[in-house]
């Protein structure tokens, strides 16, 4: 019951949050020198016309107006039409977003559940070699742009071995019935290899060093000796007592990292011609594109906040000394 | 034959500038139904040699001589495996801080039937049931084995791990300083459980603590133990009445009491000796008032007593030091 409680008060925030930012998008980008005509319309267009084009995308009409068309738009979920593909805004998003919340929410999964692993097996192996070669190997990793981790990749495993696809999402000419069936395919799986691990390679090291970090001081906690002292084998008092408690810190990081992935899988995107969002975006500032940009930084934000609520609530199921 | 023999045991940790020798040549035997106080001041090596007993040494520490001869068999040299099927069900251990030594993400009731499935074939449901009879024993509320520590106060707490120790009937019970962390009145009140708890158990205890008064509520046998040494054994009543070592009647003058006549405490100025370095003649030789050359060089002299041993250079006028340590000029330095 106070969880239901909860999580309506927080996404009761979520909304409000949302609006803010939806407002500071919508000022921002008005803000910023230009508009569409002139970015995308070749200069020669003479003023009537110039004028015409002002007049179709509503931008003749006062800011404040503008807003209040927009704001109204939103809550009954229409975003407007995209400036560049003369489309509704969801229909151009849409699908792009889902494909890059499958790319993220992929890397972070192996970023995550391969770092935990990781960092509590350093942790354990404190002082040695292994350990030594592991936390070098994760800031080395964690220093190379993704661009060119995903550069390397492609040279070794598409290009040299041919093992998996160059780029794109799926084979050029295959058929799928629906979003779900593309993306539980073999084929959808070989496209998705390569970008998910660079990206999960960028994320991989901040929940390496810091599980590792965590053990290192849950591992001086008494309750670790008094679990060796009640006779457990070093297999459960790792797992049981000191991975499970060590885990704490690390679900914190876990939205930073996934509003990190987000923002940054605009690189992953660009260099595995994966056809997501951050490249959309980057195009939509460019040209302009008023309603197309809102709507992707509110997608961007709605997701971003998703994944903090998501380990606010997983926080306090793990840390019975944390109620919501 | 005893149950717990300790043979010439020394243990020591690897430090980065050399080695520090924190438990000297110790040896103890414990019978079966002794509870043996071990007092000593910080840094003496008490908790060192209780954590050698059951092989919980951190890793740069090591028992480097000697035997731990626990039902006949040397825990010293046994391999991690068979250790730990004996721990806690033959030696459990009520810790020295129960504040941390219960798991903050585990039900304190959980952590109480982990330890019982862990050693013993039986259904959650009865080491529950197991886990509920404990807590009745202690005196501790039955509902509360569902709540978190952090929901416990520190006296609960550690009625909580004394309920853990009594869990498997070991036949060793170690308590290191159980009562150091919590307030007088508690502190009263779980020494009086551990005292009541005590009359209905047959095995041995091993109670590690500071405090003399302690000692003389609970337990019929005591170690003094100094600088790494135990210097003198025996029983409770001989050693407090008529002490044998210069550090144990400093000791003794060291702490209030209840019944005796009253009078100003006297402290033994100076510090305990550095274990990091090798140490040459009696180990208490910087702060007895009694010291003379011969205490200053070689081992010093392993003398018998009717309940147990001492070792000072001066053994043959302990009558008389003895009288000169009750006056408070002796301890001026």
């Amino acid at each position: 019951m106070r969880m239901t409680k909860y999580i309506l008060k927080r996404l009761s925030i979520v909304a409000l949050t949302l609006f803010i930012l939806l407002t500071i998008v919508f000022f921002m980008f008005r803000v910023i020198p230009g508009d569409p005509v002139s970015m995308f319309i070749d200069s020669g267009l003479d003023k009537e016309s110039q004028e015409l084009m002002m007049k179709m995308y509503g931008l003749d009409k006062p800011l404040w107006d503008q807003y209040v068309i927009y704001i109204k738009g939103v809550l009954h979920g229409d975003f407007g039409n995209s400036f560049t593909y003369s489309k509704p805004v969801l229909d151009v998003i849409g699908e792009r977003f889902l494909n890059t919340l499958v790319l993220t929410t992929t890397s972070l999964l192996i970023a995550f559940s391969v770092g935990i692993t990781a960092g509590s097996y350093l942790a354990w192996h404190r002082n040695t070699k292994i350990d030594l070669f592991g936390t070098v190997m994760a800031l080395i990793i964690r220093c190379a742009p993704v661009f060119w981790t995903g550069m390397i990749l492609l040279t070794v495993f598409a290009f040299k071995l041919d093992w998996l696809p160059l780029g794109g999402m799926t084979t050029v000419g295959s058929n799928f019935t629906s979003f779900w069936d593309k993306i539980f395919s073999l084929d959808f799986l070989k496209h998705l290899i390569l970008p998910a691990i660079t990206s999960a390679l960028y994320s991989m090291a901040t929940p390496t060093l810091l599980m590792r970090t965590s053990m290192l001081e849950v591992i001086k906690e008494d309750y670790i000796e008094l679990a060796y002292a009640k006779g457990l084998s070093d297999r459960n008092v790792r797992i049981r007592h000191a991975m499970r408690t060590a885990l704490l810190p690390v679900v914190t990081i876990f939205a930073v990292q996934a509003g990190l992935a987000i923002g940054g899988s605009v690189l992953v995107e660009t260099v595995f011609r994966w056809p997501g969002m951050g490249r959309e975006i980057v195009l939509a500032v460019a040209s302009r594109d008023y309603p197309m940009a809102q709507g992707a930084f509110l997608f961007i934000g709605f997701t971003t906040i998703s994944f903090n609520l998501l380990a606010d609530v997983l926080y306090a199921y793990l840390d019975p000394r944390v109620s919501l | 034959m005893a149950l717990l023999e300790l043979n010439e045991v020394s243990i020591e940790y690897k430090l980065s500038n050399g080695k520090l020798k924190a438990v000297d040549n110790v040896s103890l035997n414990v019978e079966n139904g002794d509870v043996v106080g071990l007092v000593g001041e910080s840094g003496c090596g008490k908790s060192t040699l209780i954590k050698g007993i059951i092989n919980l040494l951190p890793s740069n520490g090591k028992i480097t001589n000697g035997e731990v001869i626990f039902e006949g068999e040397d825990l010293s040299k046994l391999e991690f495996e068979k250790m730990r099927k004996k721990r806690w069900k033959e030696i459990s251990m009520i810790t020295q801080s129960a504040m941390n030594s219960l798991n903050p993400v585990y039900r304190v009731g959980n952590q109480i039937t982990e330890v019982i499935l862990e050693h013993e074939k039986m259904s959650k449901h009865d080491a529950m049931e197991k886990a509920k009879e404990l807590f009745d024993l202690v005196g501790l509320d039955r509902a509360r084995l569902e709540d978190y520590p952090h929901q416990y106060s520190g006296g609960m707490k550690q009625r909580a791990i004394i309920a853990m120790s009594l869990a498997l009937d070991p036949k060793l019970i170690i308590a290191d300083e159980p009562t150091t962390a919590l307030d007088v009145i508690v502190q009263s009140q779980i020494l009086e459980k551990i005292n009541a708890l005590l009359e209905g158990y047959s095995g041995s205890m091993i109670l590690v603590t500071h405090d003399i008064s302690v000692v003389a509520q609970t337990c019929n046998k005591v170690a003094v133990m100094y600088g790494g040494r135990i210097i003198e054994y025996g029983d409770v009543k001989q050693v407090l009445k008529k002490p044998n070592h210069p550090y144990t009647m400093g000791l003794k003058n060291a702490f209030p009491s209840l019944t005796g006549e009253k009078k100003d405490l006297i402290s033994i100025e100076g510090t305990p000796p550095d274990l990091s370095k090798k140490i040459d003649g009696c180990r208490f030789k910087d702060r007895c008032p009694f010291v003379l050359d011969k205490c200053k060089s070689g081992e010093m002299p392993f003398t018998r007593v009717e309940s147990g041993y001492y070792y000072c250079a001066r053994h043959d006028e302990i009558d008389h030091l003895r009288e000169l340590a009750d006056l408070s000029e002796t301890w001026d330095v």
